[in-house]
This record gives structure tokens, C-alpha cells and sequence, in this order.
């Protein structure tokens, strides 16, 4: 039963090297974009945090979404 | 109506939408690839083979309507000139690009065991090769034009003009003589599919447009965090 399953009548070289190469390059863009989102997400971090208390006031006080990455990146670290 | 799309506002739900998506993913994916794989029946003309439907046909339909998304945000960008708009059609474009590669992919593989050929000049075909070229040159005008608003603009000017190629891969089956076959599945919702494989083709598109999702959300994080650490030093 599990020959069968993986020969696919004869046609499993085709069938599991589409669905390999989906799954693969999927996978890959995935890992990519997720490491550079974090990557992009400790710099910004790392910069807010270099701020001065007065202008990392005024940055979170004129950004909306600076101070919500704030409170998100400080809740997941 | 346009503050919906305000960066702030969206930012605040997809840290939410990445943790709900991410929760459902893989259950999901494990019930669409066991009746892709196990349960589906094999095609009494095609055999197993037909299984790569299941991956070839989500991959083209996600790749054609992230090129009309694209295209349409561009011509609304143009009209209205809402900055956001290109931010989402920069993060768009990049998985297109890789759902209409897969399924060209796929499609040449699936080719082989059903028409005898790893590849044919065929109008479906080739129309889906043009916009591979048309998600290349998108992205290329973003990466290579170092002026923003250069680039926002002739990347909208590819984009609408790529617009043109969609009823052409939509219809070339049925203007021209293809190796390819007519489509299955009409625009509306008349299907002569079996329930039997309708459902695993509905899971998978479920599964992949979830993951398009997971990949949107991350590459406009990105993008947001990308401007808001150059405006920093502005403000």
C-alpha cells in the first residue's frame, strides 16, 4: 500500500516533484522574508532606543506606528 | 474611506492576523495535502497524475489575480495618489512572481506525463510566461530606479499595461488551439469538476492564500518599518 502510495500508479516521480518544489519554494521565500522582517525590526529597535528620551518622546508622540512597534517588539522580547 | 488603508491602522492588526494565521496553517495543510494525496480519486483519463492539479491551478489563479490586484491598486494610485497603495503592490508582486513561476513549473511537469513534452510555445502557456516577465519588470523598476517617485510611476505604467495580458491567459484557450484545456472552472461558479476533487483543489487554494497572506503581511511590516526608520531622522 505505501509502494503504491509513493509510486502513484507511475506517475509519482511527477506528482511528489511538483508538490516538493511548491512546498520548497515556499519554504525558502518564507525563511527569507521572515529574517528580514526581524532583521528590519532589531535595526528600527535598536535606533529607537539610541534616541534621547526627548526625541524618542517626540518620535513616539508624531509615529502612530513607531510607538506601536514599540510596544509590540518590547512585548515579544 | 482611505483611512482604512492608513499604515497605522493596519499595522495594529497584523502582528494579529500573523499569530491567527500561523495558529490555523499547518492543521490546515495537513487536511488539504491528505485529500490531495490520499483521498482525491485518481482521474480516470490521467491517473495519478492529476494530483498536480492541486498545486498547478492554486499557483495560476494566485498568481493572475495578484497581477490584476497589482494593476488595479497601480491605476488607484495614480487617480488618488494614496503613497500606501504602492507599498502593498511592492509587497504583492514578489509572491505573485513565485505563484506564477510554480505554475509554469508545475504545469511543464505535468506536461510531460499527459502531453509528451516538458514544454510548448502553446498561447496559455507562453501568455503565463509574459506575465512572469511583467512581475520582473515590476519588481526590477522598484529595486533599480533609486528616485521613489520615479519608480512608483513606471512600475504603475508596467503594471497597467501587464493588465492587458490577463484576459489573454484567461482566454487563450479558447481563441486559439492550445495543448492546453479548456478552463474547468468559470468565472461563474459553473464547475464540471467532480465534488470529489473540487474539494482538495478548494483546500489547497485555502492553504496557499493563507500563505499569501502570512508572506503580505510580513514583506508590508517590513516595507512600514523600512520608511519609518528613514523618516526617523526627519522628524
Amino acid at each position: 500500500m505505501i509502494q503504491n502510495f509513493i509510486s502513484m500508479n507511475g506517475y509519482g516521480f511527477f506528482v511528489w516533484l511538483s508538490f516538493a518544489i511548491t512546498f520548497l519554494a515556499c519554504g525558502v521565500v518564507y525563511y527569507k522574508t521572515y529574517r528580514t522582517l526581524k532583521k528590519y525590526e532589531k535595526d528600527f529597535a535598536k535606533e529607537l532606543s539610541q534616541l534621547s528620551e526627548a526625541e524618542k518622546k517626540l518620535v513616539l508622540e508624531k509615529s502612530k506606528v513607531a510607538s506601536q512597534f514599540l510596544a509590540s517588539y518590547n512585548k515579544s522580547i | 474611506m482611505f483611512d482604512l488603508i492608513n499604515p497605522s491602522r493596519i499595522f495594529y492588526w497584523i502582528e494579529k492576523l500573523i499569530n491567527f494565521i500561523n495558529s490555523i496553517f499547518f492543521i490546515l495543510l495537513i487536511i488539504a495535502l491528505t485529500f490531495a494525496l490520499v483521498l482525491s480519486p485518481p482521474d480516470y483519463l490521467q491517473g495519478d497524475s492529476v494530483r498536480i492539479m492541486y498545486v498547478h491551478v492554486p499557483s495560476a489563479w494566485i498568481g493572475l489575480a495578484s497581477f490584476t490586484v497589482i494593476a488595479l491598486l497601480s491605476m488607484l494610485s495614480f487617480i488618488f495618489k494614496i503613497k500606501n497603495l504602492n507599498i502593498i503592490t511592492k509587497s504583492i508582486a514578489p509572491i505573485g512572481l513565485l505563484f506564477t513561476c510554480l505554475a509554469i513549473i508545475t504545469g511543464s511537469i505535468w506536461g510531460k506525463p499527459t502531453w509528451g513534452t516538458w514544454w510548448a510555445w502553446d498561447a496559455r502557456i507562453t501568455s503565463m510566461l509574459v506575465l512572469s516577465i511583467f512581475y520582473v519588470l515590476f519588481i526590477l523598476a522598484h529595486k533599480l530606479i533609486e528616485k521613489e517617485d520615479k519608480a512608483i510611476k513606471v512600475s504603475n505604467i508596467i503594471a497597467v499595461i501587464g493588465l492587458i495580458n490577463i484576459p489573454v491567459i484567461r482566454y487563450s484557450v479558447d481563441w486559439w488551439n492550445t495543448l492546453h484545456q479548456p478552463s474547468s472552472i468559470k468565472i461563474d461558479g459553473t464547475t464540471s469538476i467532480h465534488p470529489s476533487m473540487l474539494m482538495p483543489l478548494m483546500l489547497m487554494l485555502l492553504v496557499l492564500l493563507l500563505y499569501c497572506a502570512l508572506i503580505l503581511l510580513m514583506k508590508y511590516k517590513t516595507e512600514i518599518i523600512r520608511i519609518k526608520k528613514k523618516n526617523i531622522k526627519r522628524i
